[in-house]
């Protein structure tokens, strides 16, 4: 169970998240919607810790993890692995040393300055490549892959972590349709097979619709929507993204394939 | 579909990973040996020339005992009183002043000459190369040659040390502008050759925005690194305190020099902490930016 109580964060006088009370169950798919400015992706980095909370708490299993320093924040990090919008990969390194990445907090420190991977973690990155369908660029260097392939690589890296939980900061917002469907894929793969909490920030509604199990919109730093993807409609959409939020027509923003069919009714202009 | 877990992984999956790419797991043995024979053969490389020059331990622990008497003159202060601080404080200021005027205008020169060496601005070759070796020329001779070439054209003094700075670092901060402008991305200059503007517009408003803090951060540098080297300057006559400094040590009042020294320290201490907040008000607005990023 990851809980969050209280969560604030200040930059300067602005407010971007303030006072977020979250129980998300262990396994669940929670989407986390809403305009750009919300708060979203400083309230996802803020559990990785990549942004420290100025209040408020943050528990997983029963453990705070805002108050970790030192070696038991990076393992913490290790266990909620981030998958960024940008990919955020070494470009001038190799696929392979990237995945491999993936694993340095657990490596001790002479192995990872001098590169000496073993041959199980080796084979490991092989494998996650595998299961992401791109084994066969691992001697490629990153920035030569198209974006799609480079998000699949950031996946791969995350599931070298053996993380709990999988914090996606928009990770197809750089993407095509096509593999924005095949990003969204294979984090819903890994979520049902793996058990493994996935937290999403997205902006496609209808994306949130088809993958989540929950979906939170926020607005103004604040959580203002907390339900199924069934509730998801009309008046919150207004209530999250202002009254223009319900003119919204989603197969004009859509980026997935064949939205407006498939009984996802858009919601009706006002 | 088998876990990615380390655990999971035994004895008989390696082999089949490696069999399946073998380049995955290294290079192969002769590949490492070799590089490894490289390596050793470089260390030896490296001990023998430290033989050769006398850079033994041995040698650097039994200094010669002038040594120590130049150390304690250094740190003996006691005739402060007595020494031409207004003398040496001019000098300084001249030292300043020099470098200072060298920078802009080695600034003002390579600015636009940058825009004709880049590769993004300026695809003609023939300008472009002749730019190149322009520069080429300019900072290819030693600052110091060139003072030397300026003080038997208008003589000893200060105007010698500026025109040797003029040159040499026209050259290098063109050298240097000019690969800054080809670093940018293309997206701006794109965007406002769309909009109908004239060349020059598209290079003021597409390419300038982007580079001006690298170049005004460079430049700063320069004069930062200029008022050391005008003190080699001064060594052979372009004026400023390294005249000051050599006249010192040449009838060996190392004290002075000392006294020199501590004082172009402390100057270009100060010159790095003035430039540095110049470099942060410019560069300022991407912080905000970032900030904001980091907000949303």
């Amino acid at each position: 169970m990851l809980v969050l109580e209280g969560v604030s964060r200040r930059f300067g006088d602005k407010s971007a998240v303030s006072d977020v009370d979250l129980r998300i169950e262990p396994g669940s798919f929670v989407g986390v919607v809403g305009p750009s400015g919300a708060g979203k992706s400083t309230l996802l980095r803020m559990i990785n810790r990549l942004v420290e909370p100025t209040a408020g708490n943050i528990r997983f299993e029963d453990r705070d993890t805002t108050r970790l320093s030192g070696s038991a924040l990076r393992d913490w990090r290790a266990q909620c692995a981030m998958i960024f919008q940008q990919f955020n990969l070494v470009s001038r390194l190799d696929v392979l040393t990237n995945v491999i990445a993936g694993r340095l907090n657990h490596m001790p420190l002479w192995r990872s300055l001098t590169k000496s991977f073993t041959d199980a973690e080796r084979t490991m990155a092989l494998r996650a490549l595998h299961r992401l369908g791109i084994a066969e660029v691992a001697l490629k260097r990153a920035d030569a892959l198209s974006g799609g392939q480079q998000q699949r690589v950031a996946i791969a890296r995350a599931l070298m972590q053996e993380p709990r939980i999988i914090l996606a900061d928009e990770p197809i917002a750089s993407l095509d349709p096509h593999n924005a469907k095949v990003v969204m894929d294979a984090l819903r793969d890994i979520n049902r097979r793996d058990g493994i909490l996935v937290m999403c920030n997205l902006h496609t509604l209808d994306t949130a619709r088809t993958y989540c199990d929950r979906i939170i919109g926020m607005a103004n730093g604040r959580v203002v929507f907390d339900g199924a993807p069934a509730e998801f409609v009309g008046g919150v959409i207004e209530q999250i993204y202002g009254a223009d939020g319900a003119r919204i027509d989603e197969r004009m923003t859509s980026t997935s394939l064949g939205v407006g069919g498939a009984g996802q009714p858009a919601p009706m202009p006002a | 579909m088998r876990p990615v877990r380390l655990d999971a992984i035994l004895a008989d999956d390696i082999r089949a990973a490696k069999a399946e790419m073998p380049r995955a797991f290294g290079r192969p043995w002769p590949a490492r040996a070799a590089f490894g024979l490289g390596l050793a053969a470089a260390v030896v490389g490296l001990v023998a020339l430290h033989v050769v020059y006398g850079l033994t331990p041995e040698r650097l622990l039994s200094p010669d005992p002038r040594a120590w008497l130049l150390f304690v003159h250094f740190f003996d202060w006691s005739g402060f009183l007595t020494w031409e601080h207004r003398d040496i404080l001019r000098s300084l200021g001249d030292t300043v002043a020099m470098a200072f005027i060298g920078t802009t205008l080695a600034s003002l020169i390579a600015l636009p000459l940058a825009f004709l060496a880049a590769r993004n601005v300026l695809p003609a070759f023939v300008v472009r190369f002749m730019t190149r070796r322009t520069f080429d020329v300019a900072r290819g001779v030693d600052q110091v040659i060139w003072a030397l070439m300026f003080i038997s054209v208008v003589g000893l003094g200060p105007l010698a040390g500026i025109l040797a700075i003029i040159v040499s670092d026209s050259g290098t901060l063109g050298k240097l502008f000019s690969e800054a402008i080809e670093n940018t991305e293309r997206g701006p200059v794109e965007g406002v050759r769309s909009v109908g503007a004239s060349p020059v517009a598209v290079q003021r408003y597409g390419l300038l925005p982007e580079v001006l803090p690298v170049f005004v951060s460079q430049a700063l540098y320069f004069f930062e690194s200029n008022t050391r080297s005008a003190t080699v300057l001064g060594l052979v006559g372009a004026g400023g305190i390294g005249f000051e400094l050599i006249a010192r040590w040449q009838v060996m009042r190392f004290d002075e020099v000392a006294y020199v020294i501590v004082l172009i320290l402390i100057t270009v201490s100060l010159i790095d902490t003035i430039s540095g907040a110049i470099r942060r008000r410019l560069i300022g607005g991407r912080q905000e930016a970032d900030a904001a990023a980091q907000a949303a």
